[in-house]
């Protein structure tokens, strides 16, 4: 149905992809994996026309295709779920399913009759019990990826392709969603699916499509093939190597950060938590589960409701980003470029960010010693760029990232929070992070990770602590921290043990 | 109010479940109709609502246009001269003669829509955000007027007048075209796909890339359509003042965005819609009106209208997670 | 690229740049420089130390604006209330005795008036979310409504000996209102490129969000930047007061699209975070070049305007282009 042969892209720094191949066959299931940053996403968007790659071929239904724009892969019959899902907030949930395809009678006018009744009976169709009049913005993130994915189901596609659509479902959502990717195997719909979830693609693929950096490993039947193999596949060494070793047993340091029955309006109950002092501390839970709401709650990026927040045994009143800085506490965001680089600025004053007042005198900014202190983070960190003017714009997502970990490294005396420390980062630059981070543990800081990659978590973690719908669902420590483990507290469905 | 009803219930619910503000702007106009009553006697005659109907027909047929240009994010700044430039081409190629009425208000009719079209085609081709793309046709236009004249240009004839001051059914003629402009664009907006096109670009423009909608279409109509509201409005100021000069338009560029804004369409586009912006722009006339009769000056007038304008914005403003 | 941190282009950690893109930074400047050398030999008068001197008074009352504009569009933001702000100082200057005694007086309930606008500016975008753009019209509207019923439609009175000649006078050819441009200019590009708050300033323009969650009150470095770009179109005013000498109720009608074009023109963006005063101040010499130009050449006023037009988009498109 769909053949990539060749196929090459790069950005600014980074080349995303060199020279991948792939292909899908109709009626199959072909699952998509590899780490992020591997090239999943930039295959995707090639597929759907949104990028255009700069050399390879493109294939569809026998012929070579150009596309352009994304209208015309749609218009060849392909549909693509989004992990950021394209839904328009000020609309409803039928109008955002018809969305493209209207449902219209006399004179070409929408029935809007029609286009509700029609978004009932496919949500319906699908399972869920979702109003369709209700502002998509209404919902909640498992419905809006519920209603994401009735929009494949609109009109009869001959490709279709899924970006991580279980990160906000579970249990009950995902069977639904699974029985219906079978009907539509069963029609003979070509399907592509990506996924951190390796039960499920045990579960559901035909095939399997490893990439790593930007390239192409392995395409093989799934029943050729085992969890670690695959694993090994995707990470291209063993995960022994990847993690630095843990925290060895011994007295555990003393807590330094307790939060008690902190709620976030609307997105965290009840919530309490301790980080301990050279601990490494695994927020787990599906996203939208209050994970980053609950650690922003901490570091004062979002207003807590009630509850309390002790550092070092004082009780902290109104606590605000600044306050929480100046308390030795600091905060790696996931969105890099939204909410974590001044990416219009250079490497050195993203570094001194968090911390103006170590390179400020009489209100002036000492740009030598900024620089100075650039260049010894660049060096202890193995940032590469051209030195400390280099705009953080140009470089790659990795070494963004040290940069961001260098900054708050050098505020953060007593705890550092790290929201999804390693997407969309190599697997080398991966490595050093968490050996950063194990560093700064061992150093005496409480770290905080908050990460959806299970294999991370139970790679780094001395302590996990899972949440599901806002609140805390348990907390693992030592042997019994495993994948199956903390899926089980995430969903509260016990997971099946899958082919592997 | 009468364009709900001739869409039909279902397009006045609808309008109110996207658009709450409505019943804010509803409020206070019954408000300001209960307290001109008390200030005067002669608030409350016939005569004086089709004075306010009248008066609001310029304001009316431009903040239609720009309601569009704003629901999809954008915005027309150029709209003023535009006014300016249609206005004074009218009366000065009229010049007084009759039979040029007809062929000289379609070729500006054509004109408006060229114009608005070159707006919307450097807006797409150019990439530039359109605040920017129509400051400088803006310019470029008002430039061109003042080539073509440095004060009031020709005339018009007497029955010129009529399409401002001329009545249907004791209706001026004005209000009766705004109403039926106004029912068909909501109308447009609710029932056809390019409508409904128009909410998405402005709610999410990547995503109506991804999505494959035409935007590009959605663009070209909506400054197309806008420049045909400049042309319509010029029209009819040409009337009301029997001659078009180069100024004549000056106000209108934000007077045009302060109706829609009051009427509860969000600047950043996706949401809001036509219906409000007649609210809107029937509130502020009804406003002016009433502080007309209180005496007040007009120096507090725009006092007012400036105020109004941030108390509406702050009203609507959409209640964000602050992160 | 400018980096905008301290006006220096910026080194680059990507593939080599190429000769075109090392000149772009310099683009402005030489384009600047080509548009005098040609309008210099078309027509010689353009050259003269008269000319040049007219340009130099012209151009300052824009520059004064275009600075305190450069910190709030860096900031996101843009602000429509300068020519109000501007006329309504031009109006306090002339409603006293018109005598020098006054100048103390007026300099500061002109400039109070400015600040006030600001904080009013910076009030209703960070604390009620309204685009700055309404939120400076309306502050605009308002203060020309005041403006209004305090001259009752007519101001009267005469500006004070000391703006006038800080308004048209020169020394030695250079106007003294360059003078005060140049002092502004340095004062605030210190300010702007080399303090922490200054800093402050383009993480915040740049993404405010992240300005918060790296501990910076965002909002007060918006208000700030607000009450600069008032306090400066005030000071602004009345210079223009005394450049004009007689003062109606729209001095400085204009002001806030010029100021706006020059900014733009000189690289600073309108998404934020990027951009200089240094910039701003080399595009609102090329409007003060093209206008006199204009006239030299003999056309009519009105592609002044024209003109105008065509250059804000031409140089944003130019901008847009760069920037990927």
């Amino acid at each position: 149905m769909l053949k990539l042969t060749g196929i090459s892209k790069g950005f600014t720094g980074v080349q995303a992809l060199s020279s991948i191949d792939f292909d899908v066959r109709a009626g199959e299931i072909h699952a998509l994996v590899g780490e992020n940053g591997a090239g999943k996403s930039t295959t995707i968007k090639i597929i759907a026309g949104a990028y255009k790659p700069d050399s390879g071929q493109i294939e569809f239904d026998g012929r070579p295709v150009h596309w352009v724009r994304p209208a015309d892969a749609k218009a060849a019959g392909i549909h693509v779920i989004y992990q950021e899902f394209v839904l328009f907030p000020h609309l409803t949930v039928a109008e955002n399913i018809f969305l493209g395809h209207e449902r219209r009678g006399a004179f070409g006018m929408i029935d809007h009759a029609r286009t509700r009744k029609d978004a009932a009976d496919l949500l319906h169709k699908l399972g869920v019990d979702i109003d369709p009049d209700k502002l998509v913005s209404e919902l909640t993130v498992a419905d809006q990826q519920m209603v994401e994915i009735s929009k494949a189901l609109v009109h009869k596609v001959k490709l279709l392709i899924l970006d991580e659509p279980t990160a906000v479902i579970s249990g009950r959502e995902a069977e639904l969603l699974f029985a219906r990717l079978a009907a539509l195997k069963a029609e003979g719909v070509a399907i592509v699916y990506v996924s951190h979830r390796l039960e499920e693609i045990f579960q559901i693929a035909d095939r399997v499509t490893v990439f790593k950096d930007g390239q192409h490993v392995v395409t093989t039947d799934i029943g050729k093939v085992d969890r670690h193999r695959l694993i090994s596949h995707m990470v291209g060494r063993d995960l022994r190597d990847v993690f630095p070793a843990k925290r060895q047993s011994g007295a555990p340091g003393k807590v330094v950060l307790k939060a008690e029955n902190v709620s976030v309006e609307g997105r965290v109950r009840n919530a309490g938590i301790e980080l301990r002092a050279g601990e490494i501390t695994a927020l787990a839970g599906m996203v939208g589960s209050g994970r980053t709401e609950l650690a922003m709650g901490i570091f004062g990026g979002l207003p807590i409701s009630s509850g309390s927040i002790t550092i070092d045994g004082e009780q902290l009143a109104g606590i605000t980003p600044a306050t929480a800085i100046g308390k030795g506490i600091g905060f790696v965001t996931e969105d890099r470029k939204g909410q974590g680089l001044a990416m219009q600025l250079d490497v050195a004053a993203n570094i001194s960010a968090a911390n103006l007042s170590e390179v400020t005198s009489g209100g002036l900014l000492d740009r030598s010693r900024e620089h100075a202190i650039a260049r010894q983070e660049i060096d202890n960190y193995r940032i590469a760029c051209r030195g400390p003017g280099t705009p953080v714009a140009l470089m790659s997502g990795g070494n963004q990232q040290k940069v961001i970990v260098a900054r708050w490294a050098r505020t953060s005396r007593k705890v550092l929070i790290l929201d999804e420390p390693t997407r969309g980062v190599d697997v080398g630059a991966k490595t050093e992070i968490y050996r950063i981070m194990r560093g700064l543990a061992d150093s005496g800081i409480a770290i905080l990770m908050i990460s959806s990659e299970l294999p991370e978590v139970v790679g780094m973690a001395d302590k996990v602590v899972v949440m599901r719908e806002g609140a805390i669902s348990g907390e693992l420590s030592g042997p019994a921290i495993t994948e199956e483990a903390i899926m089980s507290l995430a969903t509260q469905h016990p997971v099946r043990e899958a082919a592997a | 109010m009468s364009a709900t009803v001739s869409i039909g219930s279902a397009g006045f619910s609808r309008s109110l479940k996207k658009n709450q503000g409505i019943v804010v702007v509803i409020a206070l106009l019954v408000l300001l109709l209960v307290f001109g009553g008390f200030v005067s006697d002669r608030f409350r005659t016939t005569n004086n609502v089709m004075n306010i109907l009248e008066q609001s027909t310029g304001l009316a047929l431009v903040s239609l246009g720009q309601t569009l240009t704003i629901l999809t994010g954008g915005i027309d700044l150029s709209v003023g001269s535009m006014i300016s430039l249609l206005s004074t081409l009218t009366s000065g190629m009229i010049g007084g003669d009759a039979s040029m009425v007809a062929p000289v208000i379609a070729g500006i009719l054509l004109l408006g829509l060229a114009i608005g079209l070159v707006n919307g085609l450097l807006i797409i081709w150019l990439k530039v955000h359109p605040l920017i793309v129509t400051l400088g046709t803006g310019a470029v236009l008002q430039g061109l007027v003042l080539l073509y004249s440095l004060g009031p240009a020709g005339k018009v004839p007497r029955g010129f007048t009529y399409l401002a001051y001329g009545k249907v059914l004791g209706i001026p003629i004005g209000a009766v075209v705004v109403v039926v402009l106004f029912a068909l664009v909501g109308a447009f907006l609710t029932y056809f796909r390019l409508g409904r096109y128009i909410y998405a670009v402005g709610d999410d423009d990547a995503g109506a890339r991804l999505m494959g909608l035409p935007r590009a279409k959605v663009i070209l109509v909506v400054y197309g359509f806008c420049g045909f509201c400049c042309a319509l409005t010029a029209i009819y100021l040409t009337a009301r003042f029997g001659v078009g000069q180069p100024y004549t338009g000056l106000n209108y560029t934000l007077a045009s965005i302060t109706p829609v804004v009051v009427g509860g369409t969000l600047l950043t586009g996706g949401k809001g819609g036509v219906l409000g912006t007649l609210l809107g722009v029937y509130l502020i006339s009804l406003l002016n009106n009433v502080l007309n009769f209180m005496d007040v000056s007009t120096h507090y007038q725009l006092i007012a209208q400036g105020l109004i304008v941030i108390v509406a914005v702050s009203i609507y403003v959409e209640k964000r997670r602050r992160v | 690229m400018v980096d905008v941190a301290h006006g220096k282009p910026a080194e680059f950690a990507g593939p080599a740049p190429s000769p075109a893109s090392r000149l772009a930074p310099y683009a402005l400047p030489i384009f600047l420089v080509l548009m005098i050398a040609v309008a210099g030999i078309i027509s010689p008068a353009f050259l003269s130390a008269n000319n040049i001197s007219n340009m130099l008074l012209q151009a300052a009352p824009l520059g004064i604006v275009v600075i305190g504009q450069a910190f709030v569009i860096i900031l996101r933001g843009l602000d429509l209330s300068v020519s109000s702000v501007m006329a309504t100082s031009a109006v306090i200057a002339t409603s006293f005795s018109g005598q020098n005694a006054d100048v103390l007086p007026i300099l500061l309930i002109a400039i109070g008036i400015g600040v006030a606008t600001g904080v009013a500016n910076g009030l209703l975008v960070t604390k009620r979310s309204v685009s700055p753009f309404l939120a400076t019209l309306a502050t605009m509207i308002v203060l020309q409504g005041i403006r209004f019923a305090y001259t009752q439609g007519a101001p009267s009175g005469n500006v004070p000996p000391l703006f006038r000649t800080l308004g048209s006078a020169t020394w030695n050819g250079i106007p003294y209102n360059i003078m005060l441009l140049v002092v502004l200019a340095a004062v605030f590009w210190v300010l702007l490129a080399k303090s922490r708050f200054g800093r402050e300033v383009y993480i915040t323009g740049g993404n405010p969000t992240t300005a918060r969650l790296l501990g910076i009150n965002a909002d007060r470095v918006t208000i700030v930047g607000y009450m600069i770009s008032g306090g400066l179109a005030a000071i602004a005013g009345l210079v223009l007061s005394g450049y004009v000498g007689i003062v109606d109720n729209w001095v400085g009608r204009g002001f806030e699209l010029d100021s706006i074009v020059a900014a733009v023109m000189g690289g600073i963006s309108l998404a934020g975070g990027r951009g200089g005063i240094i910039g701003g101040l080399f595009g609102a010499a090329v409007l003060i070049v093209v206008f006199n130009a204009v006239l030299l050449f003999g056309l009519p006023v009105q592609f002044q305007i024209i003109i105008k037009g065509i250059v804000i988009v031409a140089a944003a498109a130019f901008y847009v282009r760069r920037s990927r």
